[in-house]
């Protein structure tokens, strides 16, 4: 989740109030605050509320929930004379664009980190790194409409953000900073997305960078936006977000043509919502009244339009509300959690353990008394461990990740003895004797299974304590079984057995080899045992 | 004062002599000269008697160093094996060459002129060779040097002197009951009657055991019994399933959407192999591309089957829960698990790529959010977290979401988990009607605050003595 930086003072200044108050109330419209500073709190926020990811949205929607300013903001949109053309060559490549002009802005230098960090965040939660939705603000009065959105060759060349010199997209692609980070996202394209003027100076190169010309400073008074994407209700959703901002921020917002077609539309979705629903799902006795109240303070448009139902206007920025329930939470957030008074569900069921949950119960019942300390590895595991020091061929049924993290974790056990002799190593300078074991999930050919093992180590530890506490497990298990001579190489040939039950192998046990004793680095005598759980169960 | 028979013996010798080594006072008691020195501690723990221990050290020859004494060291073997001179070659032959041409250079017995070793004249008597027939005499540097040669070594040998204290003489002029103790009863004395004549030794209570370690659960297995016995007594039903899911059971049926970033490589643990969709799939992509016949707008766009058949290692045991519900879709169903989750994190104090997560589901037709925070209370207080409190959570599968929080001394209002009403856009395709309140909760969060762990690992790659300190009942646990 996106960290947004508010600083105390801008944030005073829009919500009205003092930081103490603020800060008291921000965990409880959805937000967990990461540090408070000298100047600023830095504060998370969820991925669905885009809406909140600049110091006025926050102001916005603190100053409702204070109950300072209720209801909706209205966000006029003047029409203005500026267009742009969209070039079908883009089709393929990034076809859709959103903008609009906020004139009359007045930003110092808070409200411009502000307005970065909100471009920043919704780069990331709704552009998906800029491959879904790419946002530019301009310096309006720098360039000279009508504008047009265009596939251009890679040979074409301006002044990218931050250099102050000419470099060709392809130049930009692999020298400038943030080409590097985003050239992905296009280099591959047959052309290239780009936004110029009437007079071919261009603006924004986008999803990778502006150009320096209409870079925006404190000096800016009018703004052009340009919202680029694949996704055109992802577009939509950041250019609402951004203009609402910006009027928030002091602006006033002008429409802008785009193939003909008139945007932003800042005009609220209006729902009528029941609140018998509501109250159903939120277990309250709220009144339509109250309901209609509550919302206001979520800054919706709400009226009581009868007396089960509420009209409400969703303000355009919220791009979360989906369904019906997304205006029931908030009317759950507005109450307030903790005013909901918390009771037990009634629904009556007896409660009934998982029969693999019982036999491991039982298992460490046996475990301990036969005087085995319980342990619980890793389930993730490497070659090496598992195969390698056991002196075992590698199976290829074990589940292999495919991007592993590390060389110590790249596939899911198929056993736990090793993992108890890994264990005992890294447990070595630890008072002997040592006796331990561990009940759990194994995974071969895509299922899960069940396994136990046990090992010791001291200096007596042999195939006859092998042997001696395979019958003691087996016989509290309930289980009648026949040794037979095993040749599994972990383990001493001639002091080691297979576990039979019903002519079918269900286990092992003996003394560790000393090859296998070596490659664990355990310098006492072992002996292990393991059983597979799901073939006696 | 308590004293067994052997430190009465002791003390009435010392009485006599009251100085004394443990060799004399062994052949006096008929007793190693060891044991005489253990009764000396003992009684010198209870300020009866001091014992002295006087380190010296000796230098004695090697068998080596013996050898050489008679057949003279290797440079003077070698010296007297030739005549006047000898080439490098013949003298090479020597078994001595290589220890001792380098020691005759060093002495100044010989010079090397063009390949041929040539006597100096003057060969007399080195140190060492003084020294080595008497070692006492020494100077510090000749002694390091036969050490090094392997000519000699330095042994330490260990003198004791034990004397009575005035406390001893008091104890022993008050009077010493010398009859035998007995230690260790036996079968014998038991059924003869025997034992009403002897005196049983007592034991020093002083004196801690040698520690017994019982075999035992592990702490963290113990923690989540308790979880899973406070679940139980609640009237859940333990679920227990694959550790590996298709992406489809593990995201998309939960309403994650597809370009997510929490499906992709970076978060989470993909597998090779495909799984097949389950009879009903098209009611999720409905959900996903329109909302599918509910109020809800869907998160548009096109939904994949294929990246849905994707196979993971499970990123939360709510791919459990749902499967559940999609096979009860008939309330009530109450449901849990504890299992392990995969997340691909690396390797630190507080994040590791698995852990446990705690999963459960309450359907019935009047369940409310209400209800929900009422569960997580009752959960947390039987959990011993006195104060809970809520507030507002996301997740991409519930709505309303929480985040319920405890109140930790030191540290706050702590995050344990989330929880919430599943999206009817996650319950619609399965037919499921009545509400579901889901949450999942962060296991070993709890057991790093209620064992007061500073680093993760300790659950997983446990140090055996941590195991074994932990009590099994009380204490922090």
């Amino acid at each position: 989740m996106p960290v947004v930086s508010l600083p105390y003072k801008y944030l005073e200044r829009l919500c009205g109030t003092d930081r103490k108050t603020i800060i008291e109330h921000l965990p409880m419209i959805g937000s967990d605050i990461e540090r408070i500073l000298e100047e600023q709190v830095d504060v998370e926020f969820f991925p669905s509320r885009v809406d909140l990811y600049s110091t006025e949205g926050v102001a916005r929607a603190m100053r409702g929930f204070l109950g300072l300013e209720t209801g909706e903001e209205i966000y006029p949109v003047s029409p203005s004379s500026i267009s742009f053309t969209v070039d079908p060559n883009l089709k393929e490549v990034r076809p859709y664009i959103g903008s609009a002009v906020i004139r009359d802005v007045h930003l110092d230098n808070e409200a411009i980190i502000s307005l970065m960090g909100v471009q920043e965040a919704l780069h990331w939660v709704v552009g998906r790194g800029r491959a879904k939705v790419a946002i530019g603000v301009h310096d309006l009065d720098k360039v000279t409409p009508p504008f047009r959105y265009y596939g251009a060759p890679v040979s074409r060349s301006f002044v990218p953000l931050d250099f102050d010199r000419e470099m060709t997209l392809a130049e930009i692609m692999e020298e400038h900073p943030k080409g590097r980070d985003y050239a992905h996202i296009v280099k591959d394209k047959p052309v290239m997305p780009l936004i110029e003027d009437a007079n071919g100076n261009v603006l924004s190169f986008p999803p990778i960078i502006n150009g320096e010309l209409t870079r925006v400073t404190e000096a800016s008074r009018n703004l052009l936006l340009d919202v680029t994407g694949t996704d055109e209700r992802a577009v939509m959703t950041a250019l609402k977000v951004l203009c609402t901002t910006l009027i928030t921020a002091g602006g006033k917002c002008e429409s802008v043509s785009i193939n003909g077609v008139i945007m932003p539309d800042l005009s609220p979705e209006t729902r009528e919502v029941k609140v018998s629903s509501c109250n159903k799902l939120l277990g309250t006795s709220l009144s339509a009244e109250e309901m209609a109240e509550i919302l206001r303070k979520m800054r919706f448009g709400a009226e009581k339009s009868g007396d089960n139902s509420v009209s409400i206007r969703i303000p355009c920025y919220r791009a979360d509300i989906m369904h019906e329930w997304d205006v029931y939470e908030d009317v759950a957030i507005g109450a307030g959690f903790g005013s909901l008074n918390a009771a037990l569900p009634t629904t009556f069921a007896a409660g009934c353990e998982h029969p693999i949950m019982k036999h491991a119960s039982a298992i460490r019942d046996i475990c301990c008394g036969l005087g085995y300390l319980e342990v619980m590895p890793f389930t993730l595991s490497n070659e090496d461990v598992m195969y390698t020091r056991m002196q075992r061929n590698p199976d290829p049924n074990a589940l292999r990740v495919l991007h592993p993290i590390s060389e110590e974790q790249t596939l899911v056990r198929t056993d736990l003895l090793p993992l108890l002799l890994d264990l005992l190593r890294m447990n070595k300078r630890r008072e002997l004797p040592q006796r331990i074991f561990h009940t759990g999930d194994v995974v071969l050919e895509m299922q899960t299974y069940q396994k136990l093992a046990l090992a010791s180590t001291h200096p007596g530890a042999d195939f006859s304590e092998a042997y001696a506490t395979t019958d003691a497990l087996m016989r509290e298990l309930g289980i009648s079984y026949t040794p037979r001579e095993s040749s599994d190489p972990a383990f001493i040939h001639g002091r080691s057995a297979d576990i039979m039950v019903d002519g079918k192998k269900v286990g092992v046990f003996g003394e560790i080899h000393p090859g296998v004793l070596n490659g664990f680095d355990i310098d006492q005598p072992a002996m292990g045992i393991e059983l597979d759980l799901h073939l006696i169960f | 004062m308590q004293l067994t028979l052997n430190e009465k013996r002791l003390l009435l010798e010392l009485v006599k002599c009251g100085t004394t080594t443990p060799e004399e006072m062994g052949v006096i008691l008929d007793r190693p000269a060891d044991s005489v020195v253990q009764y000396g501690g003992l009684l010198s723990q209870k300020d009866l008697a001091t014992v002295e221990r006087n380190v010296t050290t000796t230098l004695s020859l090697t068998e080596e160093g013996t050898r050489y004494l008679s057949e003279g060291l290797p440079e003077r073997q070698l010296y007297n094996s030739f005549g006047d001179s000898s080439s490098m070659a013949d003298l090479n032959k020597h078994p001595h060459a290589k220890i001792g041409l380098g020691w005759m250079k060093r002495l100044g017995w010989v010079k090397i002129e063009s390949g041929n070793v040539i006597k100096t004249g003057d060969a007399s008597l080195s140190s060492l060779e003084i020294h080595v027939k008497n070692l006492d005499n020494a100077p510090a540097d000749i002694k390091k040097e036969l050490i090094k040669r392997g000519l000699a070594t330095e042994e330490e040998s260990v003198r004791y002197v034990i004397s009575i204290t005035e406390l001893g003489q008091k104890l022993a002029a008050a009077g010493i009951d010398l009859s035998e103790e007995t230690g260790t009863l036996t079968a014998d004395q038991i059924s003869s009657g025997a034992w009403k004549d002897l005196t049983l030794r007592r034991y020093d209570i002083n004196k801690h055991p040698r520690p017994v370690w019982p075999g035992k659960i592990h702490p963290y297995q113990r923690m989540i019994d308790e979880m899973r016995r406070i679940l139980l007594d609640m009237g859940f039903t333990e679920l227990h399933g694959s550790i590996v899911q298709g992406a489809f059971w593990n995201f998309d049926a939960l309403f994650q959407p597809q370009d997510h970033p929490a499906r992709e490589m970076q978060d989470t643990f993909h597998l090779a192999g495909k799984q097949d969709l389950p009879e009903g799939w098209e009611k999720v992509r409905d959900m996903h591309e329109t909302g599918g016949n509910t109020s809800s707008t869907g998160w548009g766009g096109k939904w994949d089957p294929e990246k849905a058949k994707a196979t993971v290692l499970r990123t939360h045991t709510t791919s459990l829960s749902i499967q559940h519900l999609a096979a009860h879709p008939k309330p009530p169903v109450k449901a849990f698990c504890i299992g392990r989750v995969y997340r691909r994190e690396a390797i630190d104090p507080t994040h590791l790529p698995e852990f446990e997560q705690l999963e459960g589901i309450v359907m019935d037709d009047n369940v409310t959010f209400r209800n929900l925070l009422g569960f997580l209370k009752e959960f947390y207080t039987r959990m011993g977290f006195e104060s809970v409190r809520f507030r507002p959570g996301y997740f991409p599968y519930t709505e309303p979401s929480v985040e319920p929080e405890v109140y930790i001394e030191e540290l706050g209002w702590v995050e344990l988990g989330g929880a919430g009403i599943f999206r009817e856009e996650v319950t619609a395709p399965w037919g499921i009607t009545c509400p579901v309140l889901a949450w999942g909760l962060g296991v070993s969060r709890v057991a790093m605050l209620r064992m007061g762990l500073t680093d993760l690992r300790q659950l997983y790659q446990s140090d055996i003595d941590w195991v074994r300190q932990m009590p099994t009942h009380g204490g922090r646990c």
